[in-house]
């Protein structure tokens, strides 16, 4: 499996998805309880373990800024320390459940999975298009049953479009054209380009731009391991390019965002959303590119889970074989790994005697 | 945010061909049609990398150097 990275910054929820309501998801193995807190708005993650016997604290309520347990009454602040217990009026000194890191950018609730003094807020990777009102975001989460490493994988090397998406985002083209890939090291940032620019335009595109006719259509990559994988999409009719001075009025954008958070070693959580400056105020391309994009986010859902299943039936050590369309997807799998490492070393661990 | 460092791999896929070109950051090139094996010479800068023309930001060039 794909070793999990602690001491970074997850995407837990949008923000939408968390008010007065508990919400309970799992994090590299660590059940989370989200909600907000009533006198300041501010999102609260707690661990989703009651100290007392481990009931879930999600299976509980909210009171004011504080949650309450559901099986014995147990009341936590939005600190995590335990400020009520049943029947007696002394609250034991360890009483108290892990609070998490929260930081809340751009539409999207980061949490920070490892050790809390190392978390920066100003790590935290920006998509600003879900938040700014000159763009149009539609959006959605659909959790799979798969090693997060595969949808990696599967979002590095978009040569799939071809065969698991024809019909909706996929064309020749994209297979067909070379990639141009760039790791930043020191960044933790992968990036992989491919630029077509004589492609046939796929229904995605077509419909909501209204484009007839071939495009040119430019995919660049940009990966922020481990979780945030951004593609800015650029389409234009054939032979349509940036102004000298930079600017684009003629093309068509859309950024294309990814969550990609590891829950348990066999799920993940994929977050999409798709932002356009274009036709901004039009319900039926909102809808459209809602639709369309959940069937292509739900045919990788099918195939990495049917994928999961198999590689779950060979044995240790099995080979696999890369081509071109995988330098990608290779530099993001190394990069992965360096930071699983790293985020183990700093670690706090017990000295041995 | 991550922010970009001067430590960029780059690996080109030659239009036409089925050739993957590298360039390290310090400067070094190779060719191969194996990702697999242009990442692992890319990632063992220093060792096996001779740049052309020395970077800017390794002005000693390189010497082959065993790795850790
Ligand atoms: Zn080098």
């Amino acid at each position: 499996m794909t070793a999990f990275a602690k001491n970074q910054w997850y995407v837990a929820a949008y923000g939408r998805e968390i008010g007065r309501e508990l919400l309970g998801r799992t994090f590299l193995d660590e059940p989370i309880a989200f909600y907000r807190a009533e006198s300041d708005d501010q999102v609260i993650a707690l661990a989703d373990r009651c100290v007392h016997r481990r009931y879930p604290l999600t299976a509980g309520r909210l009171d004011g800024d504080t949650v309450v347990c559901g099986y014995h009454g147990f009341t936590y602040d939005t600190g995590g320390t335990c400020v009520f217990v049943p029947g007696q009026k002394r609250v034991p000194r360890t009483a108290r459940v892990r609070s998490y890191p929260v930081v809340e950018r751009d539409s999207l609730v980061w949490v920070w999975i490892g050790d809390p003094a190392l978390a920066d807020p100003g790590a935290v990777p920006r998509a600003p298009w879900l938040a700014d009102p000159r763009w149009t975001t539609v959006g959605g989460m659909e959790p799979i049953d798969a090693d997060y490493g595969l949808l990696v994988d599967n979002l590095l090397d978009l040569s799939h479009e071809t065969y698991l998406h024809g019909g909706y985002i996929g064309t020749p083209e994209v297979a067909e054209t070379p990639i141009t890939t760039e790791v930043d090291e020191g960044a933790g940032v992968v990036r992989v380009s491919r630029h077509m620019d004589d492609a046939e335009c796929p229904p995605f595109y077509a419909r909501s731009t209204g484009i007839e006719g071939r495009i040119t259509r430019w995919q660049d990559i940009e990966y922020h391991a481990p979780c945030l994988y951004l593609l800015h999409s650029r389409i234009a009719p054939v032979g349509v390019g940036p102004e000298p001075d930079g600017s684009d009025p003629n093309a068509f954008h859309v950024e294309i965002t990814y969550a990609i958070t590891p829950s348990t070693d066999r799920q993940v959580y994929d977050f999409w959303a798709v932002s356009r400056d274009f036709a901004q105020d039009d319900e039926e391309v909102s809808t459209f590119l809602h639709d369309l994009n959940r069937t292509v986010v739900l045919q990788d859902v099918a195939a990495l889970n049917v994928l999961q299943k198999a590689l779950d039936t060979e044995r240790e050590g099995y080979q696999e074989l890369s081509i071109n369309i995988d330098t990608g997807g290779l530099a993001a799998r190394r990069i992965l790994a360096r930071l699983a490492a790293e985020g183990e070393k700093t670690a706090p661990v017990v000295a041995s005697p | 945010m991550s922010t970009p460092t001067a430590e960029v791999y780059r690996i080109d896929w030659l239009p036409g061909t089925d050739v993957l070109h590298g360039v390290c950051h310090c400067g070094a090139e190779r060719t191969a049609e194996d990702p697999v094996e242009l990442w692992q010479w890319m990632l063992a800068h220093p060792s096996g990398h001779h740049p052309a023309v020395p970077s800017e930001d390794q002005p000693t060039g390189h010497r082959e150097e065993p790795r850790s």
